[in-house]
């Protein structure tokens, strides 16, 4: 057992890059949120990444491994670290774009699509690899779920608590 | 049967943090919530899947049992000791409320046991006293940390 890495090839570096753009355009964004805000969207989506991962990605339903083992390894964190920015990203820009209820499916769709597109390239490149009878098509219910769990519950946190930064 | 006792357990405790008064802010009991879930999934897969300490049944009703008690009760039993430990006036109160949360997940943990979720291999029910107890440290932490930074914000603001 291993827990940096399996194989360090195509899929460990593309999680590095990929981190690295998203950590990058996290940092270059001008800061929106109050702190505890911008925390809280980035432990949302690292949450949410952790849990769907390790409750239909392990365990008994297993439906894919991650970083070409069903182990626990470094690269695993790393890919979860990902969600964590791009959880941060759906909200500032839901938040910039003003989205209301005309708009709101919409832009959840256009996420679903980003996030299963996404996945679909991992596959390509061997980050993630279905397997007991899972399809790609699956993952629309789960970012359905979590998409439009993420906007509701910013909707809420929103009603009641001051989230941008004053000035 | 072990999925329904877990099922009650999880809409009891879900009840109990409706009715009680929340001392926590939303955004404190979020975080609360997220960051001891997000260390009590990686917990139990290392301890069961990675090192193999404890079995886990394979039955798919109990199995459910163990992702609702992992996921849900374990987080949310942990909000509710921190706005009840918030409310208490007395370090002697804050103590007994600590105290009766970890027990909490003790017997939990001994009825999925007795139900068959669990198996111990290489594992002892003290482990996972420490573990929680080390679980209830770490929640009033990250309150304290998160109450902290809001309040240093607001100070600033």
């Amino acid at each position: 057992m291993n827990f940096l890495w399996q194989t360090f090839d195509k899929n460990e570096i593309t999680i590095l890059i990929l981190l690295t753009l998203a950590y990058t355009l996290f940092f270059i964004l001008p800061y929106k949120f109050k702190r505890e805000i911008t925390w809280l969207l980035m432990l949302l989506g690292f949450t949410i990444g952790v849990f769907f991962d390790f409750t239909i990605g392990g365990g008994l339903i297993d439906f894919f491994t991650l970083n070409d083992t069903n182990h626990y390894e470094l690269f695993d964190l790393c890919y979860y670290l990902i969600f964590a920015p791009f959880s941060y990203f759906f909200i500032y820009f839901y938040d910039m774009f003003n989205i209301h209820k005309k708009t709101f499916i919409f832009y959840i769709l256009l996420w679903v699509i980003i996030g299963v597109s996404m996945q679909w390239v991992f596959t390509k490149l061997g980050i993630v690899e279905f397997q007991n009878g899972y399809k790609i098509s699956f993952s629309f219910a789960v970012f359905l779920t979590t998409q439009t769990f993420t906007a509701l519950y910013y909707e809420l946190i929103r009603s009641g608590v001051q989230v941008l930064k004053r000035g | 049967m072990a999925f329904t006792v877990f099922f009650v357990s999880a809409w009891l405790i879900i009840s109990i943090f409706a009715i009680i008064p929340k001392r926590l802010t939303i955004i404190e009991n979020s975080f609360i919530f997220l960051a001891t879930s997000v260390i009590s999934i990686n917990w139990t897969w290392i301890i069961n899947e990675e090192l193999k300490y404890v079995k886990i049944t394979e039955d798919p009703a109990n199995y459910a049992g163990f992702l609702i008690f992992r996921s849900i009760i374990i987080p949310t039993l942990l909000m509710v000791q921190l706005n009840l430990y918030d409310h208490s006036s007395s370090a002697m109160k804050k103590g007994v409320i600590f105290t009766v949360s970890v027990v909490c997940l003790l017997l939990l943990t001994i009825l999925s046991r007795v139900l068959d979720i669990s198996t111990y291999k290489e594992w002892s029910l003290g482990f996972d006293a420490i573990y929680y107890v080390f679980l209830h440290f770490f929640s009033i932490g990250v309150w304290k940390l998160i109450r902290k930074t809001t309040h240093n914000e607001v100070k600033h603001s």
